[in-house]
């Protein structure tokens, strides 16, 4: 009985990411690119809502995962195939393993049971919505000057310019990473004399 | 031109993206979940890079890069983020952030 409805669940789910594909392919005559990113912005925002709106934490972190992976594909159709991979080993590989382990280590029985959100909901909804809307009139409203067709990065042109004009950064970076090992080895360190 | 040729398809799917953290970074009780709605956030923010970096010829590979290193500076934020979570929780043996008043009491 519970299988059925986790089908017909997964089968509802499927539909609505790929209605969006099929509407642009078909009725607005679009490229099978056109439909692939359709498809894939579909299932990154429907995912990131069930992210912030899900009742049960653990299912909250695998939707995250659904939707990191979306975006690696938008990445993908972008042409920047190195971030897409990086996107891939560093946030689906090790950054939602870190957040199911902290989960599982932090969260009671009782906490699912008990009130999802905090009481200013609603203020925080509008407050998105207004985000959302601002940053998509200023985006079609600007001029952004000589704009191509999206270019591929090769990986030898993208690891030249690295460690080239960014290896600065690219240092800064890697003792960012030492700071913030040290830090939270430090921080969840159990004390020995509580006091 | 399609949807996947457009700079501005891109950027306004990286501004929903953003406003769907924000506000679950706004309405949610549970810090761990804070801290997912803080990862949605940055991952917006890189999709905006890697869009510019892919249409805009000026910027064409510095994109890639900037992302690169936005998505290293996020697992360091991550990282302390939840360390402090787990000790926050080891004190107070709850996960949820309006539990959290020492500081106004």
């Amino acid at each position: 009985m519970r299988a059925w409805l986790y089908l017909i669940a997964a089968a509802v789910a499927g539909a609505i990411v790929t209605t969006p594909a099929l509407f642009v392919l078909i009725l607005l005559g679009g490229t099978f690119n056109d439909a692939l990113v359709a498809g894939l912005a579909t299932l990154m925002l429907a995912s990131a809502i069930a992210v912030v709106t899900m009742r049960d934490i653990i299912r909250c972190g695998l939707a995250m995962i659904v939707c990191f992976l979306a975006l690696a594909g938008l990445y993908v159709s972008l042409g920047a195939v190195m971030v897409a991979a990086t996107q891939v080993i560093v946030y689906i590989g090790a950054i939602s393993v870190l957040i199911l382990f902290a989960i599982m280590l932090t969260q009671d029985k009782v906490g699912s049971n008990r009130l999802v959100f905090q009481t200013q909901a609603a203020p925080a909804a509008i407050a998105a919505i207004i985000v959302a809307v601002l940053v998509s009139i200023a985006a079609a409203g600007t001029n952004w000057g000589a704009v191509s067709a999206a270019v591929r990065v090769a990986t030898k042109d993208l690891a030249n310019l690295l460690f080239g004009s960014y290896v600065l950064a690219f240092e800064a970076v890697s003792v960012l990473l030492l700071a913030a090992v040290i830090g939270g080895v430090f921080l969840a360190k159990r004390e020995k004399d509580a006091g | 031109m399609g949807i996947a040729e457009q700079l501005n398809t891109y950027l306004t799917l990286s501004g929903a993206l953003f406003a769907i953290g924000t506000f679950g970074f706004l309405a949610r009780r549970n810090a761990i979940s804070m801290l997912m709605s803080i990862e949605l956030m940055l991952n917006a923010v890189n999709l905006a890079i890697v869009a510019f970096g892919a249409f805009i010829p000026n910027l064409k590979g510095d994109g890639a890069v900037i992302a690169l290193l936005v998505i290293a500076v996020a697992a360091a934020e991550a990282t302390v983020g939840l360390a402090i979570v787990i000790a926050i929780f080891r004190n107070r043996k709850t996960p949820l952030v309006d539990e959290y008043d020492a500081m106004r009491r």
